[in-house]
């Protein structure tokens, strides 16, 4: 289903992914956390593949969402990347929604493009290089 | 409904109505529209509220007002149009404000709430607009998690049980306390229909219960939802109804054995825009009418009727094997996308509101629909007596244009019996807007339409908003009370009468 943000690729992403050595910095800061309660999913992709769950994400991390601001940090080699954010604000498991598939729960993508669906990789994809790189992502 | 083609069909419309038209400049009027209230007092029926709440005031009364009447009349309109020099272009934009005239022990007291929507309060808060709106473009618009985030619950009100709700047609109803007005915020019927649409028109049976719909035009869906609502306030049944064809619909009617659904086909046009600059009723085509058994939600009938756009329905009632449902058309089709729209402006260019009262005959053994026009012109809002009997004609209710009028908008009240051509009116004058009229039967009553009316009024030369009330059988007599406020509210959309 279209809506469904892949809560449980991300899910899984968290889990599998180990650290290995990176030279990029990435800086995500994440606003607009509407509940301090329950736990942020957040996943990196870069590849078209990855964003829609075909392939493993580069790199994932969960945190609980104890603040309306979280940042995290991760470390990537230098190329191309789309963050998604998803707020399992219940702590069930998955981005809850209703029967048209319409979230209830908070998400957010990098560049935070005007759109009412999930948006896709290319607008959401944003540059990472040697230098430190900083993005706010903000939830809605 | 094949589920995933449904939402498959939302996704495609949600993009394809928001997308497009998020670079589009809007029109800084705010400033420029209170300025021209000076010379065109009338416009302060558009004029931004600009308080988060008015009263309790105790209103200036005249005539004689029935000790037997008691309750509140709650109104419900958009009153909040301007914010840091932008100015919404379209009516549906502004966000609610939920009144209430309560009459009790021959006093009338005011009181006026903005309703406290998560999107009020957001720009409240950062004092501009920042929420995507249904008929006017924002420039970089804050994210949105899902419809609700934009609902401003301004269109109706409602008492199902002893629980009030304010509506809005793209989102969930909005509930509030009945005394103090605050808002205690969105209901969720049942889980997995948070953020439903839950209409602004739901209609009411003898028991108590509530039947509503849901369009899901809003979300590029093709049908509709149908709730069943207790009399306990409690979710009793939902139902999905598929349509051919995408079509709008504001409010629906029912007979006792059926609800009745006209859905208005529309297109997008693929320009900048916000939803309703980008819709287009296609009046070259059909409009989709499912009468729906009360008994059977999942098994509509479908009928085709020539195009008709009729945001309001009055009654609908069984006679043979016909179900006839009566309803306002706007002969105008873009005058009906949106409605004063020059008055928005701060303009005059809007014309006295064409209308055509019309039936729409379904016949349920042939499968043939027709119109019948009364040839009754210029009524809208209409209201009835819901204990007119199913298989008759109720007398019809509403405002309208009578004799000349300053500016284009209702001046009167009329009473219509549209079978035998019978018409009473009243005109209270030449600068004073009508609003909708309730109908409250008189207590210990039982003969249809035995009852009062009350109305909402603006009288801009004095800057004042009053509540008048009729003998619903006498509307030509005028009325036979009135009570005033000394301030001037927007004017509103549909109120309920609680008793």
């Amino acid at each position: 289903m279209k809506t469904q943000l892949h809560l449980s690729g991300i899910i899984a992403a968290c889990a599998l992914l180990g650290t290995t050595a990176h030279a990029g910095d990435l800086t995500v800061k994440i606003t607009d956390i509407r509940a301090t309660k329950g736990t942020l999913m957040v996943s990196v992709a870069n590849t078209e593949a990855a964003w829609n769950n075909q392939e493993k994400p580069v790199a994932a991390q969960k945190i609980g969402a104890t603040d309306k601001e979280i940042v995290l940090h991760f470390k990537l080699p230098a190329g191309s990347y789309a963050v998604q954010v998803m707020h399992d604000e219940n702590d069930n498991g998955k981005l809850d929604s209703n029967f048209m598939g319409i979230p209830s729960e908070g998400y957010g993508f990098s560049n935070n493009p005007q759109v009412m669906r999930r948006a896709n990789f290319s607008e959401s994809k944003f540059e990472v290089t040697d230098a430190p790189t900083a993005i706010v992502v903000r939830l809605r | 409904m094949n589920r995933r083609a449904l939402i498959q069909s939302v996704l495609a419309g949600v993009a394809a109505s928001a997308l497009p038209g998020l670079l589009r400049a809007q029109t800084p009027l705010g400033g420029g529209f209170d300025a021209r209230i000076a010379n065109d007092p009338w416009l302060l029926g558009w004029k931004t509220f600009g308080r988060e709440s008015a009263g309790p005031t105790t209103a200036t009364l005249a005539g004689r007002w029935p000790s037997s009447l008691t309750g509140t009349l709650y109104r419900n309109g958009p009153a909040w149009f301007d914010r840091a020099g932008v100015r919404y272009q379209h009516w549906f934009d502004g966000d609610g404000l939920l009144q209430s005239w309560r009459v009790a022990r021959g006093q009338v007291t005011h009181t006026a709430r903005m309703l406290a929507t998560r999107k009020f309060l957001q720009e409240q808060r950062s004092g501009k607009f920042e929420v995507r709106a249904a008929g006017t473009v924002i420039e970089n618009p804050a994210p949105v998690r899902n419809n609700d985030d934009m609902n401003t619950a301004n269109t109706a009100v409602v008492r199902i049980g002893k629980r009030v709700f304010a509506l809005w047609e793209g989102g969930s109803a909005i509930e509030v306390d009945p005394d103090s007005l605050q808002t205690r915020g969105p209901i969720t019927w049942r889980d997995d229909l948070v953020a439903a649409p839950f209409s602004a028109h739901p209609l009411l049976e003898r028991d108590g219960s509530a039947w509503n719909f849901g369009s899901l035009a809003f979300f590029g869906g093709n049908g509709l939802i149908v709730w069943r609502i207790g009399a306990d306030g409690q979710l009793q049944n939902f139902q999905m109804l598929e349509a051919k064809e995408r079509g709008y619909l504001h409010a629906f009617a029912m007979t006792p054995r059926y609800l009745v659904f006209m859905l208005m086909p529309f297109d997008l046009r693929h320009v900048d825009g916000a939803f309703f600059e980008q819709m287009r009723f296609a009046a070259n085509r059909a409009c989709r009418v499912a009468v729906v058994p009360k008994d059977a939600l999942d098994a509509p009938r479908w009928f085709e009727c020539d195009f008709a756009a009729a945001y309001h329905f009055g009654d609908a009632y069984e006679r043979g094997d016909e179900v006839i449902m009566r309803t306002v058309r706007h002969l105008d089709a873009e005058e009906a996308r949106s409605p004063m729209a020059q008055a928005m402006r701060g303009q005059r260019g809007d014309t006295i509101l064409g209308t055509d009262l019309a039936s729409l005959h379904l016949n349920l053994n042939t499968g043939a629909a027709r119109w019948q026009s009364h040839e009754i012109a210029g009524l809208e809002f209409p209201i009835f007596d819901e204990r007119t009997p199913g298989n008759q004609p109720a007398l019809l209710f509403a405002p309208c244009t009578v004799g000349a009028a300053d500016a284009p908008y209702f001046n009167g009240v009329a009473s219509v019996d549209a079978e035998r051509g019978h018409l009473q009116r009243w005109r209270y004058g030449s600068k004073v807007f009508a609003e909708e009229h309730r109908f409250v039967p008189k207590p210990g009553s039982r003969r249809p339409g035995e009852g009062w009316l009350l109305g909402t009024l603006l009288d801009y030369e004095h800057g004042r908003s009053g509540l008048a009330l009729l003998d619903a059988e006498h509307v030509a007599d005028g009325p036979v009370a009135t009570a005033w406020v000394p301030y001037a509210m927007p004017l509103g959309f549909h109120g309920w009468f609680a008793s």
